[in-house]
């Protein structure tokens, strides 16, 4: 199977939205909202929580990568998510994610399609790779 | 950087209990998050689509997973972070997350977690931590 690029996103990692996203989720570890903590703890800034790349959500098109892989929207569910930790994701990083099919296969009715993004950042290091199997039920008769 | 948490196989992790969900946590997330989809803020929708009730993003239980894991932890210690959604999460659950230390090899302990509803599991998950 050929490797296919379903969408790229590319955005500032920011202060703010790792407050959001750190209350969000109930984070109660002072380094994600309070500078003076993170750089005591020996970030050079406030590190984002651990799924804090879901904020991808925000720049791409929920619906048409679905569209795109052929998928029905309405019978989709994300299966499992996988996170692999290079490094922290700080205030001031700059990722440009890219995610691609590695693997779609059919195991009676469903079809399981499973993405990987690795998100790079700005000096060309990926610092996440996020996988997630996507699955899709078959149409009910 | 932070010392890592020292742990032993069979350690039990400190367990955290979250809910009952109510609409605004899962409004925060979206917002937070950029997941738009009606079925999670839109009773109609939701009951069109054959659900009982607006369901939970995975990704917010499995946000607040990460994060109370991330808590214990430390964030710079995480290498791995993975979860199964085995069933949905609605309005006015309480969830449950618990952890084991399943092996500690060279410096990384792997860890079997999970996030329940009762006794339903909700979230299966594992992760692999750098433990000192």
């Amino acid at each position: 199977m050929g490797v296919t690029t379903v969408d790229e996103v590319a955005f500032d990692v920011e202060r703010g939205k790792i407050l959001e996203f750190a209350r969000a989720t109930l984070a109660e570890d002072p380094v994600h909202t309070d500078p003076r903590a993170a750089r005591a703890a020996g970030f050079e800034d406030v590190p984002a929580t651990p799924t804090h790349v879901v904020v991808a959500g925000h720049h791409r098109d929920q619906r048409g990568f679905v569209d795109k892989l052929g998928l029905a929207y309405e019978r989709v569910v994300v299966g499992s998510v996988t996170w692999t930790y290079l490094r922290p994701v700080l205030a001031g990083d700059h990722l440009t994610g890219v995610r691609r099919v590695v693997d779609d296969v059919r195991k009676k009715s469903l079809r399981i399609v499973t993405l990987e993004t690795e998100y790079t950042d700005q000096h060309g290091e990926v610092a996440v790779r996020v996988r997630e199997a996507l699955i899709e039920r078959g149409a009910q008769s | 950087m932070r010392t890592p948490v020292a742990v032993q196989a069979g350690q039990q992790l400190p367990a955290r209990e979250v809910g009952p969900v109510t609409q605004t946590h899962i409004v925060r997330f979206a917002g937070a998050g950029g997941d738009f989809n009606p079925l999670h803020h839109d009773p109609d929708f939701a009951a069109k689509a054959g659900f009982p009730g607006v369901l939970a993003m995975g990704q917010m239980h499995a946000g607040m997973l990460a994060s109370w894991l991330s808590d214990w932890a430390g964030v710079e210690h995480l290498r791995e972070f993975e979860v199964r959604f085995v069933a949905p999460v609605f309005l006015g659950d309480v969830l449950r997350f618990s952890g084991e230390v399943a092996a500690v090899e060279d410096g990384v302990a792997e860890l079997t977690l999970a996030a329940v509803r009762g006794e339903e599991p909700v979230i299966r998950a594992r992760a692999r931590i750098v433990t000192s």
